[in-house]
């Protein structure tokens, strides 16, 4: 009977915390930069991936994907930074919402 | 991009958008007043134009309408007649010219007052059932009937009669009441949010110049400091201010790209968040910023500008020369 209704049921509060927990790894944004180089070159750098995640991986992924090099670089506040070359945010944008590893309002993306 | 735009001019078009549709709809209201009444006029039209003279016979409420509509008729004659005369064929056309119309719509009005009025209920009549068909009608016919009917003499033609106000004259009233007394009102007409385009000139093959970028800070109401700290994070170079107040970025930009950049500032520095009004202050307060809005009063934390990760993009050797 208290299960049909709604406000006699209990609730836990912490469901969505719990649930969220283990089904989403990414959190905070992912930023998405570019830097110029000499001439018309460019580099990609990704920011804020999760550290769970095998940043080696997913650069190799990319890499194959986008027909680029890249590099993961370890850094003291940063943590692990994706390094890819040429403007690959269109690219690396769809690829990790296409993957799941980053939801599309987790990405933000910077620079002109 | 399009909410940029829209960022660029915040809520100017929505105003204008809103603010036809109120006319819109008072004259759609209207029409359907109108509607009624002209439903026994119409049926009595193919008869004849007798029944028009007398339209209070048919019932009381009907009687009322058709009185405000003449009314709403006489005031307007001159731009209605001209309408009608062009528009009666075919409705949605009926824009055309207001220039033209004062010496026909006077003659009319003497001679053949009852007739015109009845051809005028009908036109009337039927460019209102297109509007409500059609509700998005266009545009030239839109703001000549705007022009008209939100004007006083729609809201106040109940004051000498003693018939029952419509809801939405009373609405066309207030509004009209509100717009006089606060003229630059949230619901009003508000100005638009001008800016000027970034002057960006190249120097040489790897520098920039921002040419007003001073001028441009003043009309964002922010420190040039502010200003060349988010952009400077934001294209992942470095920069600064020169003797002319220009700024200079190193690296090639396009005043396009300087402009996506601004777009960006701007949405996040300087509108509101919350009524999207470009009158705001940006405050620091215990080393976070706070945007102040002066408009409706909101006040929210923005965030701090970072530039983040750097790679690195010069030379490794001159880069160790210079550490070391």
């Amino acid at each position: 009977m208290s299960g049909s209704i709604q406000n006699l049921n209990t609730f836990d509060p912490f469901a969505d915390a719990i649930k969220g927990a283990d089904d989403d790894v990414q959190d905070g944004l992912v930023h998405i930069r570019i830097q110029q180089r000499n001439g018309r070159k460019t580099l990609t750098t990704v920011q804020g991936l999760s550290a769970d995640y095998d940043l080696k991986k997913i650069v190799r992924a990319c890499k194959k994907e986008f027909a680029c090099n890249g590099t993961v670089i370890e850094h003291p506040e940063y943590g692990e930074v994706l390094q890819l070359q040429g403007d690959q945010r269109e690219n690396i944008c769809q690829w990790l919402t296409k993957t799941g590893l980053a939801k599309p309002d987790q990405l933000k993306v910077h620079g002109f | 991009m399009a909410e940029d735009d829209s960022i660029f001019d915040p809520s100017a078009m929505k105003k204008k958008k809103k603010k036809k549709k109120t006319g819109f709809d008072i004259d759609a209201a209207l029409g359907d007043g109108g509607n009624e009444a002209s439903e026994t006029t119409e049926s009595s039209q193919t008869g004849g134009d007798k029944e028009n003279q007398e339209p209070s016979k048919f019932d009381d409420f009907d009687g009322d309408l058709d009185l405000d509509s003449k009314k709403k008729k006489k005031k307007k004659k001159t731009l209605n007649l001209d309408e009608l005369e062009s528009a009666l064929p075919d409705a949605g056309s009926g824009g055309g010219g207001a220039p033209g119309d004062g010496e026909g719509g006077d003659d009319f009005d003497d001679t053949f007052d009852l007739d015109m009025d009845f051809s005028k209920a009908k036109k009337k009549k039927k460019k209102q059932k297109a509007n409500l068909e059609e509700l998005v009608a266009e545009d030239d016919s839109k703001k000549t009937e705007d022009k008209d009917t939100v004007g006083e003499d729609e809201s106040l033609s109940w004051l000498g009669s003693d018939r029952d106000y419509t809801y939405d004259e009373l609405l066309t009233r207030v509004f009209d009441i509100m717009r006089d007394k606060n003229p630059d009102m949230v619901a009003g007409k508000k100005q638009k949010f001008i800016m000027r385009p970034p002057q960006v000139v190249r120097i040489g093959t790897k520098k920039t110049s921002f040419a007003n970028f001073e001028e441009i800070c003043k009309t964002l109401h922010r420190l040039p400091k502010h200003l060349l700290d988010f952009l400077l994070a934001e294209l992942g170079t470095s920069g600064s201010v020169d003797g002319n107040h220009q700024l200079i970025i190193k690296g090639r930009f396009q005043q396009k790209q300087i402009e996506n950049v601004l777009r960006r500032y701007i949405k996040e520095y300087v509108t509101c968040h919350t009524c999207r009004s470009p009158e705001t202050i940006l405050q620091k307060d215990t080393r976070l910023f706070f945007l102040q809005c002066e408009t409706c009063g909101s006040r929210c934390s923005v965030a701090s500008i970072k530039s983040g990760f750097q790679a690195v993009t010069g030379k490794r050797a001159a880069i160790r020369a210079k550490t070391a």
